[in-house]
């Protein structure tokens, strides 16, 4: 039985009085990620010779790749991160960003069509088309990023 | 007397998941206690025959927060087996030193919600602080704090490099110091002794007749633990697993604890044995599609789970089924709170660490 006078929290809570927060003033504060930590995929137009590699191997088909139309497209809010898109892809085009971009779950379509989460390349034009991710109104609370 | 019965979740303030306990009271006293699952059931089974076998394991990965790492390590050793791969020695190596970390922060993470359950919550806050520490080290070495996606079948994908490892254990080692504080105040102060000791107590033929597993049997005095097979390369690392002979709660959080100090030594052997070196081989790609059956057998934090994995020369399996700690331990359960007090219940419950999710799949 132990002693009922023994109070082993007390030192811990007398430093705690003292000691700095454990926490930190999020979202006033935030913590950068660590150098290769998975986030958001990135698609570079320009490499892509539109070989639906990634899109063949994507376990969560995120990825809508045309060949034809020269398309390339994600979902960011079907990715599930695993990574295997850019090891996959030959030409170097995809790669994992450290940073989660701030990702819209309502389900509004923004005013040109666009879905939350999702952008979509033409090869004709050297910047996303359609920047839904960015475009859609944050809904819901500040957002940090 | 008359009986009562009383619903014990799916939601319940002491349960993280959906438990449902129908439990038959006299008084306050638990006669008996009806368990039902199926409240998050997934279906994986059925989704293993149209998902191919190389994307499953993202899918297995997903069974459990909490052990993601040992279902995604469960599943390519699995493959592995029956596709006769042998994998390279350091991502073996690195497996298990990911698997060892991934059982301080179960640990860790169930003492916290266990103190959290008998009304102490700034117990639970510490573990959770040291807990914080380890989701940073899977962060910076997999990638992801709770999904990792490290394991391939045939190896790893990320390396950690020699510096970085001998990082990760001071790290550890501090965070064993650290714990060593909060083990104190688990073992000496006087109420967390008198609401666990003596609670719930599982006899060790009990534990036998029920089989239970890890953490559960180990605290009734059965030694067992199957990392002692050796397989994955734990038989290159010396262990004696953790008995407890009382079989009260207090016995199953004192196991949980003494294996936090374990697992870090565990890690520090790792560490010295494996080979060092960068550029070292992690992966061997698999070819063909696998064919066959095979069973596997780890030590999860919560105990022996348990996959069967059919495979039939396609690209997607057969069959794939995991038998995971919880639901072993739920025979374990019900045996003890038959008889119990009611207000002991949510104590029993947590104490044999329930993982609902892995459980119903
Ligand atoms: S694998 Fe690479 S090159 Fe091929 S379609 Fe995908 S992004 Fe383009
Ligand atoms: S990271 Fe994985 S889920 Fe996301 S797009 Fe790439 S392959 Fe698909």
């Amino acid at each position: 039985m132990a002693n009922p006078l023994r109070l082993p929290m007390v030192p811990r809570a007398l430093r705690n009085l003292v000691s700095k927060p454990a926490t930190r003033r999020y979202p006033y504060e935030i913590r950068p990620r660590f150098e290769g930590a998975r986030g958001t995929i990135e698609f570079d137009v320009d490499t892509c010779n539109y070989c639906m590699l990634c899109m063949r191997r994507c376990p969560a088909a995120a990825i809508t790749v045309s060949r034809e139309d020269r398309i390339w497209a994600i979902e960011h809010l079907t990715c599930i991160g695993c990574n295997v898109c850019v090891e996959v892809c030959a030409k170097k085009s995809l790669t994992m960003s450290k940073e989660s971009k701030p990702v819209h779950t309502h389900a509004e379509v923004g005013p040109h069509g666009e879905r939350p989460g999702h952008e979509e390349w033409h090869k004709e034009e050297t910047q996303a088309a359609e920047p839904a991710v960015q475009a859609a109104p944050a809904v819901g609370g500040a957002s940090p990023v | 007397m008359k009986r009562t019965v009383v619903p014990f979740g799916p939601q319940h303030p002491v349960l993280p998941e959906p438990l449902v306990l129908d439990l038959i009271l006299e008084d306050e006293k638990v006669l008996d206690a009806i368990p039902t699952i199926g409240y998050i059931h997934r279906g994986l089974e059925m989704m293993v025959e149209r998902v191919e076998y190389t994307e499953m394991g993202f899918v297995v990965e997903r069974i459990c927060g909490i052990c993601s790492f040992m279902h995604g390590m469960g599943y390519c050793v699995s493959l592995e087996t029956i596709m006769n791969i042998e994998i390279p020695e350091r991502a073996a190596w690195l497996r298990l030193i990911w698997a060892e970390i991934s059982r301080i922060q179960s640990h860790l993470l169930w003492l916290g919600l266990g103190a959290d359950a008998f009304g102490f919550e700034n117990l639970f806050m510490h573990c959770w602080r040291m807990r914080e520490q380890i989701l940073d080290i899977f962060e910076k070495t997999t990638g992801g704090r709770i999904i990792h996606s490290v394991n391939r079948i045939g190896g790893v994908k990320r390396d950690m490099s020699d510096t970085e490892l001998a990082a990760i254990l001071v790290q550890l080692q501090d965070l064993g110091k650290q714990f060593k504080k909060t083990a104190n105040v688990f073992g000496t102060d006087p109420s967390i002794a008198h609401r666990l000791g003596g609670v719930g107590v599982l006899s060790m033929e009990d534990a036998r007749a029920v089989d239970c597993v890890g953490p559960m049997a180990r605290a009734s005095g059965i030694a067992t633990d199957t990392r002692l097979i050796g397989a994955n390369y734990y038989d290159r690392i010396e262990l004696e697993p953790v008995v407890e002979t009382a079989g009260d709660c207090l016995a199953r959080v004192v196991v949980r604890m003494r294996e936090i100090d374990q697992s870090i030594d565990i890690i520090r052997q790792a560490i010295d044995k494996m080979p060092k070196g960068e550029g070292m081989p992690l992966e061997t790609k698999p070819r063909g599609n696998p064919m066959g059956e095979v069973f596997t057998r780890l030590e999860q934090p919560r105990g022996e789970v348990l996959y069967y994995v059919k495979a039939n020369g396609t690209k997607n399996l057969e069959r794939f089924r995991a038998r995971t700690p919880t639901f072993a331990n739920i025979p374990a359960m019900i045996k003890l709170v038959k008889g119990c007090e009611l207000a002991d219940v949510p104590n029993i419950i947590l104490t044999i660490d329930p993982c609902i999710s892995c459980t119903e799949r």
